[in-house]
C-alpha cells in the first residue's frame, strides 16, 4: 500500500471512530454504548492491521489481534454481563444534559485540532488527521468518564480513551513498543474486574449504582 | 469528470419525475415496514390511490381560517416541487443556465415548513398550533445541521451548486470517501428521519396529540388541499433522499444525452432512493419514536457530526 | 550483582503474595509477612550498597540510580514498619470483627502485591512500565480500600479507582507524547521510552511536544500524588481504607507519583529548560497548600484531617521541586522522606486512637494520654513534626525549600506557602492538643497497649527523630547524588 493511501484509510477510521465516539457520548441505554465501544475497538484493530500491512511492522500484527479479541470481543462481554446481573434496563438521567456534554464534545474535538496544529512539527508515523483525533478521542473518553451517570458508563469511558492513546500512539509512532501495549491492555483488563466486581457487590448489598453514592463528603 | 450542462427541458423531466416518483418512495416504505413487522400491507400504490381520492373531494374549511388558509397547500407544494427542480437526477453536471444552488433548495424547504406551520396556526385549532410549535422548536436543530452537512461537501467540490458538486465528485466512490464525508453522511443519517418526518423524531401513521408533529399541522387541511400538502410532503421526502444521493453517491448519472444515457441515469437514481427508502423503512421499524424532550439529544449526534465534518474539512 | 537485584526485588514481594496463599493461619500469615518485608529491606541495603560503590546499573526495563534509591528505600523502610504493625493491628481488628478471618490471606496478598508494584515504579526506567505499574498499584490499591466491603469503603474505591484512573490516562498520553518527541531523535522501539536514553537526547527534543506531554503527565501522575485540585479522591480514600493500607497510600503510593513527575521534570527542564517545569509545579504545590488548609481546620474526621494533610505535604514538595536549584530539590526530596516517615507513624498512632475509641470523630476521642500513654505520644510527636516544629525532620526539610524560595526571589508563593503553613500548624495543634488531653471518654477501652504496633510505631519515630536532629552521611549522600541527577 502506498503511504497515500494507509493515509486515507486512517483518516477515514479516524472519522469512524469519531462517529462511535460521539454515539457513546449521546448513548441513553447503556447497551448502546457498549455496542459502539466495541465497534470503536474494532475499529482500532482494523487501523492496526492497516498499518501492520502497510510497515511490515508484525507487532503490530499482534496488537490488532489483541485488541480484537480482548476490547471487541471479551469486555464488551463482561459489561454486558455486569449489565445483565444488574438488570437495570431503563435510562437514566444524565448528571449533565446530553445537549451540554456534545457541546461540550465539540469544544473538545475543536480544541483537539487546535492543539495539534499548535504542536507543529511532529514527527508522525501518519500524517493527517490521526494526531487530532487521537488527542480527541482521548480527551472524550475522559468526559464521559467524568460525566458519567453509571459506573457502567464511566467503564466504557475508559475503555473508549484507552482506544483514543493507542490510537494517538500509532498515529505518532506507530504504536508503543509490544511489551507495553500488552501491559497496558493487561492494565484494562484487571481494572475492568475489579470494577466490575465492585459494581456488583454495591448493587448486591444496598442496591445503588456505585457511581452514585455520595456520603462522603468535606 | 465534466459530463457538461443540463438544458432546461431535462431539468423539467427531472422535476416531474421526481413529483411523479415522491408517493411511490413512501408507498414503498411503508410496503417495507409492513414486511418487516409480518403484515401484509397496502400495495406500493396507495399513496397514488389517496391522492386521487382527496383531489375528488370538496374542501372543509375551519371559520376561523383566513382567505391565506386556501392558498397555503398551493404555496407549500410550489415551494416544495421548486426545490425538486434543483437536484440533479439523471446526470451531473451544472445548469445551462442560472438557477440556484443547495442553499436555495434548503431555503424553499424551509419556506415551505414555514408556510405550513402558518397554515397550521391561522386555521386556529389546538392540534395544529401544537403541531407547528413543536415543527418550529425542531426546525432550528434541523436546518443548520443539513446546512452544514452541504458545506462539508461543498467546501470540497469548491461550488455549492448541485449539479455541478455532483459532477466534481463524480468519480468518488465510497472507497475513496474523505474522513470528512464519512462524519457528514452519519450526520446525513440522523437527520434523513427528522427530515422526512418519520420516526424516531416524528410518527407519519399517527394523529395522537402526544406523538405527531408533521401530521398535527395537516388536520385542519381537507380535499385537494390535502391531497397538495400530502404530495408535498412525498416530494420532499424524495428531494432530501435526492440531496443525500447528490451529496454522497453522486455515481450512475450518465454521461451522454441521449435515450440509454438518460434511462442508466434513472435506473441508478432509483436504485439509489430505493436503498435510502430501505434504510428509512428499517430505522422506522426498530426503534421507538423518542420523547419530544429527547430529539434534540438525538439530533445532537447529528450536529456534532457535521461540525465535526466540517472542522476535518477546514483545518 | 545489582542487574540480578532489580529482577529479584519485585519478585520478593510477589513470592511472598503467593505464599500467603497456602495458609489461613492468622500467625503464620503474620510471620510471611513480617519475614516478607525484612527481606526486602535487606536485599534493598545491599542494593544500596552496590549503587553507591558501583554507580547506577540497567537491567532491560529496569534501572537504579540514586533518586530511585530515595523512594525505595522509603517504600521498603514503611513496609517492614507496616508489617509489625499490622501484626497486632489486625488481631484487634478480627477480634472487633472489622476483618473477617477467612479473608486475611487475600488481604496480605494484596499488600505484597501492592508494595511489588509500587517496587516497579520505582525501578522502572522505561515509562510504559512506569506508567503500567502506576496503573497496577491503583488496581490493587483500590481493592485493598474497599476490603471492608462496606458502602462507604467502596464508595471511596470506586471514587479512587476512576479518578486515578481518568488521570493516569493523561499520564499515558503525556507519555506518548515524550515518546513521540523523542522517537523524533532517533530513538527506537522501547529506547523511546527510555528515561534513560531519552535524557541523553533530552536537549535535542521538540520544546512543543515536550512541554504539551509534561502538562498532561503533570495532570495524570498529579491526580496519582493527591495534587490539588486533583485530589478529590485522596481524603476518601486515606480515610476509608484500612488503617495500614492509608500508611502505605499515605507514606508511599503518593510518593512514587512524585518520582514519575520528577522522571519527566528532569526530560522537560533538558528540553524546554527549567523554568517552564518549575512553573508548573509551582502553580500545582501552591494550590494544594492553599485548598487543602480550609479542609483540615474544619475536619472532625482523624482519618480525613491526615488525607488532607498529605494533599498540603505533596503540595510542599512541589513547592521545593519547583523552587528548584540544589537546596529546593535537596530540600523536596528530604521531605518525601521525611513525610512519608512521620505520615505513616501519624495513621498508626490515629488508626489505633480510632480501634480504643471506636469512631473517626476527633470530637469524641479525647483524654488519649490517660488511655494509652505511649500511643498517645507518639500521636503527639507525629502531630509535632506534621505541623513543622523543630527539632523534627519536617521542620529541617520545610525551611530548606523556603530557603530555596527566597533564593529563587519567588516571594508571592513564599508568603502564601508561610501562611498557610502557619494557620494549619495551629490548626492540627488544636486539633491533636484536644484529643490527647482532658478526661478520657466513657466508650474508650482501657485495655493494655499492644507491643508490636508500638514497635512498628518506634522504628519510625527513631527515624523521624534522627533526621530531624542531624542526617547521616550516608543518607546526605545519596541525596546529594540524586539531587545531582534532578537538577542535572
Amino acid at each position: 500500500m502506498s503511504a497515500e493511501t494507509v493515509r486515507t484509510i486512517i483518516d477515514d477510521l479516524g472519522a469512524l471512530l469519531l462517529f462511535t465516539m460521539i454515539l457513546i457520548l449521546a448513548a441513553g441505554q447503556i447497551y448502546r454504548a457498549i455496542y459502539a465501544v466495541a465497534a470503536q475497538s474494532l475499529l482500532i484493530a482494523i487501523a492496526a492491521a492497516v498499518l501492520a500491512t502497510a510497515t511490515g511492522n508484525t507487532d503490530l500484527w499482534v496488537i490488532a489481534g489483541i485488541t480484537l479479541t480482548v476490547k471487541t470481543i471479551v469486555l464488551p462481554w463482561v459489561l454486558h454481563r455486569v449489565v445483565r446481573r444488574m438488570n437495570v434496563r431503563r435510562e437514566v438521567e444524565p448528571v449533565i444534559p446530553v445537549a451540554a456534554t456534545l457541546a461540550l464534545a465539540v469544544m473538545v474535538v475543536v480544541m483537539s485540532f487546535h492543539l495539534s496544529a499548535t504542536l507543529g512539527p511532529v514527527n508522525q508515523a501518519i500524517t493527517g488527521n490521526a494526531l487530532p483525533v487521537g488527542i480527541a478521542l482521548t480527551l472524550l473518553g475522559v468526559l464521559v468518564m467524568a460525566t458519567g451517570k453509571t459506573a457502567l458508563n464511566q467503564m466504557v469511558g475508559l475503555f473508549a480513551s484507552e482506544n483514543g492513546i493507542f490510537f494517538t500512539a500509532m498515529a505518532v509512532t506507530q504504536g508503543m513498543p509490544l511489551i507495553i501495549e500488552i501491559g497496558v491492555i493487561l492494565d484494562v483488563i484487571l481494572a475492568v474486574l475489579v470494577m466490575a466486581i465492585m459494581v456488583l457487590r454495591v448493587r448486591s448489598t444496598v442496591d445503588a449504582d456505585i457511581a452514585g453514592l455520595d456520603r462522603l463528603k468535606g | 469528470m465534466m459530463t457538461g450542462e443540463r438544458s432546461l427541458g431535462l431539468l423539467l423531466f427531472e422535476m416531474t419525475f421526481l413529483v411523479l416518483l415522491g408517493p411511490l418512495v413512501t408507498g414503498i416504505i411503508q410496503k417495507i415496514k409492513a414486511r418487516i413487522q409480518c403484515r401484509q400491507g397496502a400495495g406500493v400504490l396507495q399513496p397514488y390511490r389517496d391522492l386521487a381520492k382527496l383531489f375528488r373531494k370538496g374542501t372543509v374549511q375551519a371559520d376561523t381560517a383566513s382567505g391565506l388558509f386556501r392558498l397555503i397547500p398551493v404555496l407549500v407544494l410550489a415551494a416544495t416541487v421548486a426545490a425538486g427542480a434543483l437536484i440533479p437526477v439523471v446526470r451531473a453536471g451544472p445548469p445551462s443556465f442560472p438557477l440556484g444552488d443547495a442553499l436555495l433548495l434548503l431555503g424553499l424547504l424551509a419556506l415551505a415548513r414555514f408556510l405550513t406551520a402558518v397554515g397550521a396556526l391561522d386555521a386556529g385549532g389546538a392540534f395544529g398550533g401544537m403541531g407547528a410549535s413543536r415543527e418550529m422548536t425542531l426546525a432550528p436543530l434541523v436546518e443548520p445541521v443539513l446546512m452544514m452537512v452541504v458545506f462539508s461537501t461543498a467546501v470540497a467540490a469548491g461550488t455549492t451548486e448541485l449539479g455541478a458538486l455532483a459532477a466534481q465528485r463524480g468519480t468518488s466512490w465510497v472507497l475513496a470517501w474523505h474522513a470528512a464525508d464519512f462524519l457528514g453522511f452519519a450526520a446525513m443519517l440522523v437527520l434523513l428521519p427528522a427530515e422526512t418526518g418519520r420516526i424516531p423524531v416524528d410518527n407519519p401513521d399517527t394523529h395522537l396529540e402526544l406523538t405527531m408533529l408533521h401530521e398535527g399541522m395537516l388536520l385542519e387541511h381537507s380535499g385537494p388541499g390535502l391531497g397538495c400538502m400530502l404530495l408535498a410532503s412525498h416530494t420532499r421526502q424524495i428531494v432530501t433522499l435526492g440531496l443525500v444521493s447528490a451529496l454522497f453517491f453522486p455515481i450512475g448519472p450518465a454521461n451522454g444525452a441521449d435515450a440509454a444515457g438518460l434511462l442508466l441515469g434513472v435506473g441508478a437514481f432509483a436504485a439509489k432512493i430505493l436503498v435510502l427508502a430501505s434504510y428509512l423503512a428499517l430505522v422506522e421499524s426498530s426503534y421507538a419514536k423518542l420523547r419530544l424532550f429527547r430529539v434534540p439529544q438525538f439530533l445532537g449526534i447529528g450536529f456534532v457530526c457535521a461540525l465535526t465534518a466540517l472542522a476535518l474539512r477546514i483545518l | 550483582m545489582t542487574e540480578t537485584l532489580l529482577w529479584v526485588l519485585p519478585l520478593v514481594p510477589t513470592v511472598t503474595a503467593l505464599l500467603m496463599l497456602t495458609t489461613r493461619d492468622r500467625r503464620i500469615l503474620s510471620a510471611i509477612d513480617v519475614c516478607g518485608s525484612a527481606i526486602l529491606l535487606a536485599l534493598t541495603l545491599v542494593l544500596a550498597r552496590e549503587v553507591a560503590k558501583g554507580g547506577p546499573s540497567a537491567l532491560g526495563l529496569l534501572r537504579i540510580d540514586d533518586l530511585g534509591l530515595v523512594f525505595l528505600l522509603l517504600l521498603v523502610v514503611l513496609t517492614l514498619a507496616v508489617s509489625i504493625y499490622t501484626v497486632g493491628w489486625l488481631k484487634q481488628a478480627v477480634a472487633v470483627g472489622n476483618m473477617r478471618a477467612e479473608s486475611l490471606r487475600s488481604y496480605f496478598a494484596l499488600v505484597h502485591l501492592f508494595v511489588a508494584t509500587m517496587v516497579v515504579t520505582v525501578l522502572a526506567d522505561n515509562l510504559g512500565v512506569l506508567w503500567i505499574a502506576m496503573e497496577g498499584t491503583t488496581i490493587t490499591s483500590a481493592v485493598l480500600i474497599g476490603y471492608h466491603g462496606h458502602q462507604h469503603g467502596l464508595e471511596a474505591a470506586w471514587k479512587y479507582i476512576i479518578v486515578t484512573t481518568i488521570g493516569i490516562s493523561f499520564g499515558l498520553f503525556g507519555t506518548v507524547l515524550v515518546s513521540a518527541a523523542a522517537a523524533a531523535h532517533g530513538a527506537v522501539g522501547a529506547d523511546a521510552m527510555s528515561w534513560s536514553a531519552i535524557m541523553k537526547i533530552a536537549p535535542m527534543l521538540n520544546p512543543g511536544i515536550v512541554r504539551i506531554g509534561f502538562i498532561f503527565v503533570m495532570v495524570g501522575y498529579g491526580t496519582k500524588a493527591g495534587l490539588a485540585p486533583m485530589h478529590l479522591w485522596l481524603p476518601d480514600a486515606h480515610s476509608q481504607a484500612p488503617t495500614p493500607v492509608s500508611a502505605l497510600l499515605s507514606g508511599v503510593l503518593i510518593k512514587c507519583a512524585l518520582l514519575g513527575i520528577i522522571r519527566f521534570q528532569t526530560i522537560a527542564a533538558a528540553a524546554c529548560g527549567p523554568a517552564f517545569p518549575a512553573e508548573v509545579l509551582l502553580v500545582f504545590g501552591l494550590t494544594s497548600v492553599v485548598v487543602a488548609t480550609p479542609f483540615i481546620l474544619a475536619q472532625n474526621d482523624l482519618k480525613r484531617l491526615l488525607g488532607y494533610h498529605s494533599v498540603e505535604h505533596v503540595g510542599i514538595v512541589a513547592l521545593g521541586l519547583g523552587f528548584g536549584g540544589t537546596i529546593g530539590t535537596y530540600g523536596a526530596l528530604l521531605h518525601v522522606v521525611n513525610h512519608g516517615v512521620t505520615k505513616a507513624l501519624a495513621f498508626f498512632a490515629a488508626g489505633k486512637a480510632i480501634a480504643r475509641y471506636g469512631t473517626r470523630d476527633m470530637r469524641v476521642i479525647r483524654g488519649l494520654l490517660a488511655v494509652a500513654p505511649i500511643g498517645a505520644t507518639l500521636l503527639m510527636l507525629a502531630a509535632l513534626s506534621l505541623a513543622g516544629v523543630p527539632p523534627f525532620s519536617i521542620f529541617v526539610s520545610e525551611l530548606m525549600i523556603l530557603r530555596a524560595g527566597i533564593g529563587q526571589g519567588h516571594w508571592v508563593a513564599i508568603a502564601i506557602f508561610l501562611a498557610m503553613v502557619v494557620v494549619i500548624f495551629a490548626g492540627l495543634l488544636h486539633h491533636v492538643g484536644a484529643m490527647a488531653f482532658g478526661e478520657p471518654t466513657e466508650t474508650a477501652t482501657r485495655e493494655p497497649e499492644a507491643w508490636s504496633p508500638l514497635l512498628g510505631m518506634m522504628l519510625l519515630a527513631a527515624i523521624m527523630i534522627l533526621l530531624g536532629l542531624t542526617i547521616p552521611a550516608s543518607i546526605d549522600g545519596l541525596l546529594r547524588r540524586a539531587t545531582e541527577i534532578v537538577v542535572g
